[in-house]
């Protein structure tokens, strides 16, 4: 295990910037498509349309959610800590959790009302042709029952999306919430 | 039957309104009636032995992690000597916050409102500007230090008690030692915590949770339906009630609340149903189907660190899911994976309360040390699926109890009962090798039951 009580200065757990530098600029034909991609999955999760959602996934996914940690000193900027996640999926385990969702799930049973808000995406090309690395804000509104009060989440995700065929399909995504402690009952919600 | 002096709340309830030891009942307002919630953090989290941490989570001295016990924030730190201590995070001048990171390092933990410095131990050190001795000159520097935690470490899992003078760890594990060392005290270099804990708040009240860790196992066949669905246990989606798959064990218990449910796999799984041990040695069962965690290399340990009838248990009917009183739940559990393997899932929880109305859902993930890499990988993966915030398991239960927490609130519905009337009675399977309360067959309320005693008791002893 990484010792996350240590003093010494972590090369890991940095969160923040995308890592290539061949930036796509907003208003570009890819950046506009990327950005139509994200919110057409928004879309198919806020509208639980899992098998639309899953077909915008890539066999080779990897979907995960370090969790973060109140640190300071030395490592108060490392507090992504990545030996410990709230998802930890692949494409097969994405398909458990969608085939769950469609019989008895009581946790999405009646189901939430769910509100995904994408913004402060940034794009930029990866080495591989037809790969790109996307980072994008999300803020999810979650409606429980009667209960007139909100659960939300905002987070980060840095995903590649990779064009398959004509469209963008999702390879990579790591999930950076920003709550040490989660004030969300459960992730039986993707995000 | 009644004679423990007990308490009184402001509308006249006494305690025995609320647990009915007569009729085997609750009444539902224990889960949000405020005086009892702030009698609860006296009587049971000001006193009785907390779980906080795990030795690999502060393997050096100096490593800290910051934990509570109840509502009292405290730091679990681990001195040069390799002494661990557990030390009130309230800064004995003006009330702050010692430590105001979850985990790091520190050889002196300095307050950043006026600087007033403590060692690992809780010790004082010192204020800023030596020379005008401000600490005073009422109390000397040995009265000066962070309120100390009476600590306990067992199987490499940090516990901690306010109460100095109380019953010993050992009184209080009590016949469930010999269960507990076969999950925690198996092998030579002992669990290791894979990662900081996850973390979550839900809407309940702690009880909500709590009385569930004592090993209540019919919630499975309805709340965890979708389990038996996607043919991880044994059966389908129709015959879930007539093959009841998981439902017979063993039930260990004791008079101290904590619980385990010993199963066999082939009666609980689709995939090891197939699989039997007629005429097979303790040895060859191992190897068969390793109990969860337990890898090939690690199987000798066992025979070296446990006694034969407690690794014959291990290789037959292991502990599997329970809980230890007040708020721990221990699930080591088999987890069949998607590619086909199943190395299991280790991983305890502790629901500590945060008010009446809430409870922080504190999830703790374990693999063995000495297993293999990839092994350790794949039962993290394991316990993330399965377990905690996104687990499919879990996310079940977490939204189930803001819902029974909605309930305790109404003037009507608060008076409403919980019913542990399902009970079978104490009795030793033929054979069994272990001490406690004994159920053996369908699992029914008296595990549970014996959490609420343990409950009551603590509650009446003020």
């Amino acid at each position: 295990m990484v010792n996350y009580a240590t003093a010494a200065v972590e090369k890991a757990g940095v969160m923040r910037g995308l890592v290539s530098k061949n930036r796509v600029p907003l208003g570009s034909e890819i950046y506009n498509r990327i950005l139509e991609t994200l919110y057409d999955e928004a879309a198919a999760l806020d509208e639980r349309r899992f098998d639309d959602w899953v077909a915008m996934l890539e066999q080779d996914l990897l979907y995960t959610a370090p969790v973060r940690l109140t640190r300071s000193g030395p490592n108060k900027d490392r507090d992504v800590m990545r030996t410990m996640m709230h998802f930890d999926d692949n494409y097969q385990s994405i398909l458990m959790r969608t085939g769950r969702l469609s019989k008895s799930a009581w946790a999405e049973d009646p189901p939430s009302r769910t509100r995904r808000f994408v913004t402060n995406t940034r794009v930029a090309e990866c080495e591989a042709a037809g790969e790109y690395e996307v980072s994008s804000y999300l803020y999810v509104e979650r409606s429980r029952f009667d209960n007139p009060h909100n659960e939300t989440l905002s987070a980060e995700r840095r995903d590649i999306w990779r064009v398959v065929d004509g469209a963008y399909k999702l390879a990579r995504r790591e999930i950076i919430v920003d709550q040490s402690t989660l004030g969300m009952s459960n992730l039986a919600i993707f995000l | 039957m009644l004679q423990k002096a007990t308490f009184t709340l402001s509308d006249g309830a006494t305690l025995d309104d609320l647990v009915m030891r007569d009729s085997y009942e609750v009444a539902l307002r224990v889960m949000s009636d405020e005086e009892l919630y702030k009698l609860e953090m006296e009587r049971i989290f000001a006193k009785t032995w907390l779980l906080l941490a795990h030795d690999t989570e502060i393997p050096n001295a100096g490593d800290f992690v910051v934990r509570d016990m109840g509502e009292d924030q405290v730091i679990v730190t681990r001195d040069r000597s390799d002494a661990i201590h557990v030390s009130l995070n309230v800064c004995p001048h003006r009330g702050m916050k010692v430590c105001t990171a979850e985990a790091g390092n520190a050889h002196a933990h300095r307050c950043i409102y006026h600087g007033w410095a403590f060692r690992p131990d809780g010790s004082f050190i010192g204020a800023p500007v030596e020379k005008e001795q401000m600490h005073g000159n009422v109390l000397g520097k040995d009265k000066l230090g962070l309120k100390k935690a009476r600590v306990e470490v067992y199987g490499g899992l940090i516990f901690a008690t306010w109460d100095i003078e109380g019953p010993s760890f050992d009184e209080y594990l009590g016949d469930m030692k010999y269960y507990l060392d076969q999950l925690f005290c198996r092998t030579d270099a002992g669990l290791e915590m894979l990662g900081p804990p996850q973390r979550f708040v839900l809407p309940c009240n702690w009880k909500i949770p709590g009385e569930q860790s004592g090993s209540d196992g019919f919630h499975t066949l309805t709340l965890h339906r979708s389990l038996m669905e996607g043919g991880v246990m044994g059966g389908t989606a129709e015959s879930i009630y007539d093959n009841a798959p998981g439902m017979y064990g063993v039930d260990v218990s004791c008079e101290q609340g904590h619980s385990l449910r010993c199963l066999e796999a082939a009666q609980t799984f689709k995939m090891f149903s197939d699989i039997s041990f007629e005429g097979k040695t303790v040895e060859e069962r191992l190897h068969m189907l390793p109990p969860p965690g337990i890898t090939e290399n690690l199987i000798p340990q066992l025979f070296k660190n446990l006694s034969a009838d407690q690794v014959e248990q291990l290789a037959t009917i292991p502990p599997q899911v329970g809980g230890l009183f007040p708020n721990i739940l221990v699930a080591f559990i088999f987890a069949p994976r998607t590619d086909g393997g199943s190395s299991g899932a280790l991983a305890l929880h502790t629901y500590v309360p945060r008010g009446p109305n809430h409870v922080e859902f504190i999830n703790f993930i374990f693999a063995e040390k000495d297993a293999p890499e990839q092994v350790k990988r794949d039962m993290l993966q394991n316990s993330i699926q399965q377990t905690g915030t996104s687990g499919i398991i879990e996310q079940d239960d977490a939204d189930t109890w803001p819902q029974i927490m909605r309930n305790a609130r109404g003037v009507v519905s608060k008076d409403q009962t919980l019913k542990y009337q399902a009970l079978h009675g104490h009795e030793r399977p033929e054979g069994w090798k272990g001490e406690g309360l004994l159920y053996p067959g369908f699992t029914k309320d008296d595990t549970q039951w014996n959490w609420w005693m343990a409950y009551y008791n603590l509650m009446a002893d003020a």
